[in-house]
C-alpha cells in the first residue's frame, strides 16, 4: 500500500533536509584533508595556463605516416588522426547499435511479462541485466583481452552492453502496450510468434525506434571512452597523448568530441521527434531543435 | 422409435457456470446456455452487470469460477481451432500504428488452418498464397465500404471507422463464431443497416453463430433471433412484457 500520501508538506521538507545534513556528515567523513580541496581550483588555472591553452590543432593536420593522398587538398584533414578516430567511433557506435538491436529485440519480447510464462520472462531478464551489468569500458577490457587491440574489441563491448541496456527499454516499451490487442490475437488463434510480429512489433514500433536512435547516441558517447583501453576509435589517441602529457592534444580531441556529440544529439532529438510524438502533430524543425523554444 | 439420423452440436455450451474475477464476488450465473450455429443472440444488461466479462470468459481469455465452457467442441482450458473463434472486443484490439489492410489481413492470417512459416514467407511459393490473403482482404474491407481507407494507419480512424475495421478483421477471418462486444455503438443508422447486414449474411450463409453484447435493448431485439438479459447476477430470456430494468433503461 502506498503511504507517501499521508506524509504532510512540512514533513516532506524535513525529510529532505534531514537526507541532504545526512549526505554532508558521510562526505566530511570520506574527506581526510580539506586543504587539498581548496588548493584545487588554483591547481586548475595552473594545469590550464601550462597545459591545457591553447589546444593543439595540429591533430586536425594529416599524419606524416602514412603519407596522405586525399585530392584535393583543402581535404586532408580526413588524414588526420583526429578525423580518423572520430569517424572509427561512429562506425563502432553505429554497427554495434544495429547489431545490438537486433539481438535484443527477440530477448526483450521473452522478457516481456505480458507476452510470455514467469519462467521465460525472468529467464530472458536474468540474461539482460547480465549483460547490462557491467559497463561498456570492462566489457571492452574483456574483448581487448579476447580479440585485441582495436575496433573488433569495441564494436563487441559496445553490441553486448546494447543488447543489455535496449533490451530492458525494448521489453519495457512492450509491456507497457494495450492489452486489448493482445486479448483479440489470443481469441483468434494467432501463434505468439505471429502475434510478436504482426501485432507487437508494429504496435510498439514508435517507441523501438526512437529508442535505437537514443542508443546509437549514446553509443558514440561511450566509444569515445572505451579507446582508451584499446578498443578502438578517438579514445586511443586521447590515451597516447595522455601517457605522454601532451594535455593540449588532448584538449583538442575533447573540444572535437563535444562538437561531435552536440551534433549527433541534435541529430537524434531531431531523428526521434519523427517517432517519440504523435504523427499528426506538428514536426520539430531544425530550428526548434538548436533555439531554445523562447528563440523560435 | 425414430432413430435420429443427426442432431445438430451447439457452437457455445455452457454448464453451471459461474463467471467474475475474484471467487468471492461472482457476477455471472449460467446455468445453462446453449447457442446453435446459424444463431444470432443478444446479451443485453445495465453497465457493469458482467456483460463483457461473459464475453471475455468465453473466449478462453477468463479463467471460470467455476462450471465447464464448450466452445467449437473444445472444452476450457482447451481453445477453439485456429480461426475458429472471431473476437470484436469492446476495445477493438486493433493495432493503431499498422495500416487497415495490415489489421484485416490479421483476421484472414488467423483464417488459415497453419500459419504460415516466417522464413517460408520469403519463398516464391507463398506469394500466390500471399495474393489470396490480399484479395480476401480487400473484399472484406469493401464490404464495410472502407475501401478509400485501406493504407491509412487505424489511429487516423474515426471511432466508427475502426468499428468497422475490427468487424471487416472478424469476417475476413471466416470463423464458427464470432463474438462482439457493442460493435455497433458510435456509428449511423445507415453503417449500422449495412455492418449488421453484412455479418448477418455472413452468419446466416456459413451457418456460424453470431453472440452479440448489446446495450441498447431496442437494437439487441432487433438484431437477434435470441435476447438473454443479465439481471442480479443472472442471465435470463428477455420476457416481451417490461422488467423492472427495462423500465429503469
Amino acid at each position: 500500500m502506498n503511504y507517501l500520501h499521508r506524509i504532510s508538506r512540512p514533513s516532506w521538507l524535513g525529510i529532505c533536509i534531514l537526507i541532504f545534513l545526512f549526505s554532508i556528515i558521510v562526505f566530511n567523513g570520506m574527506i581526510n584533508d580539506w586543504g587539498r580541496a581548496s588548493q584545487g581550483l588554483g591547481n586548475l588555472i595552473t594545469f590550464f595556463n601550462e597545459s591545457l591553452w591553447p589546444p593543439d590543432w595540429s591533430v586536425l593536420e594529416p599524419q606524416v605516416y602514412p603519407v596522405c593522398t586525399v585530392y584535393p587538398n583543402f581535404m586532408d584533414f580526413t588524414c588526420s588522426t583526429a578525423w580518423i578516430g572520430m569517424v572509427e567511433t561512429i562506425k563502432i557506435a553505429f554497427v554495434s547499435t544495429v547489431f545490438g538491436t537486433i539481438l535484443s529485440l527477440p530477448l526483450s519480447l521473452l522478457a516481456a511479462r505480458n507476452l510470455n510464462p514467469s519462467w521465460v520472462s525472468y529467464s530472458s531478464r536474468f540474461l539482460l541485466a547480465g549483460f547490462r551489468s557491467l559497463p561498456s569500458l570492462i566489457w571492452a577490457i574483456f574483448f581487448v583481452i579476447l580479440v585485441g587491440f582495436g575496433p573488433l574489441a569495441g564494436v563487441l563491448a559496445m553490441t553486448v552492453y546494447t543488447v543489455g541496456y535496449l533490451g530492458k527499454l525494448q521489453y519495457e516499451a512492450i509491456e507497457g502496450m494495450a492489452k486489448i490487442p493482445l486479448d483479440a490475437s489470443e481469441a483468434m488463434g494467432l501463434t505468439k510468434f505471429e502475434t510478436a510480429l504482426k501485432v507487437v512489433i508494429p504496435e510498439s514500433a514508435n517507441d523501438l525506434i526512437s529508442q535505437a536512435i537514443f542508443m546509437f547516441e549514446y553509443n558514440f558517447r561511450h566509444g569515445t571512452v572505451i579507446g582508451i583501453v584499446g578498443a578502438g576509435g578517438i579514445g586511443y589517441y586521447i590515451n597516447l597523448y595522455l601517457k605522454f602529457l601532451q594535455y593540449d592534444k588532448v584538449i583538442a580531441y575533447l573540444i572535437i568530441i563535444f562538437v561531435v556529440v552536440l551534433i549527433i544529439d541534435f541529430i537524434s532529438i531531431k531523428a526521434r521527434s519523427y517517432f517519440t510524438e504523435e504523427i499528426d502533430l506538428p514536426r520539430s524543425t531544425w530550428k526548434s531543435v538548436f533555439l531554445p523554444s523562447f528563440l523560435n | 422409435m425414430g432413430k435420429i439420423p443427426w442432431k445438430i452440436e451447439p457452437i457455445i455450451r455452457l454448464n453451471d457456470v459461474t463467471i467474475g474475477y475474484k471467487v468471492e464476488e461472482p457476477l455471472v450465473e449460467i446455468p445453462n446456455l446453449e447457442i446453435f450455429p446459424g444463431e444470432i443472440v443478444a446479451i443485453a444488461g445495465p453497465s457493469g452487470v458482467g456483460k463483457s466479462t461473459l464475453l471475455k470468459t468465453i473466449a478462453g481469455l477468463i479463467r471460470p469460477i467455476s462450471g465447464s465452457i464448450e466452445v467449437c467442441g473444445k472444452f476450457f482450458p482447451d481453445r477453439p481451432n485456429r480461426g475458429e473463434l472471431g473476437y470484436v472486443p469492446q476495445g477493438l484490439g486493433l493495432v493503431r500504428h499498422a495500416s487497415v489492410l495490415h489489421n484485416v489481413m490479421l483476421g484472414v492470417d488467423a483464417g488459415h488452418n497453419t500459419p504460415m512459416p516466417f522464413i517460408g514467407g520469403f519463398l516464391p511459393s507463398s506469394f500466390a498464397k500471399k495474393k489470396t490473403s490480399k484479395k480476401k482482404a480487400i473484399q472484406a474491407i469493401n464490404s464495410m465500404g472502407l475501401e478509400e481507407k485501406i493504407s491509412e494507419p487505424i489511429r487516423r480512424l474515426s471511432g466508427g471507422q475502426q468499428r468497422r475495421v475490427a468487424t471487416a478483421r472478424t469476417l475476413a477471418q471466416c470463423p464458427k463464431l464470432i463474438m462482439a462486444d457493442e460493435f455497433l455503438s458510435e456509428l449511423d443508422e445507415k453503417t449500422i443497416d449495412m455492418v449488421l447486414g453484412e455479418v448477418t449474411k455472413y452468419v446466416r450463409s456459413s451457418n456460424a453463430a453470431l453472440l452479440v453484447v448489446e446495450h441498447d435493448i431496442t437494437r439487441a431485439k432487433m438484431m437477434a433471433d435470441r435476447l438473454l438479459v443479465i439481471d442480479d447476477g443472472r442471465i435470463n430470456p428477455f420476457i416481451k412484457e417490461p422488467t423492472a430494468m427495462e423500465v429503469k433503461i
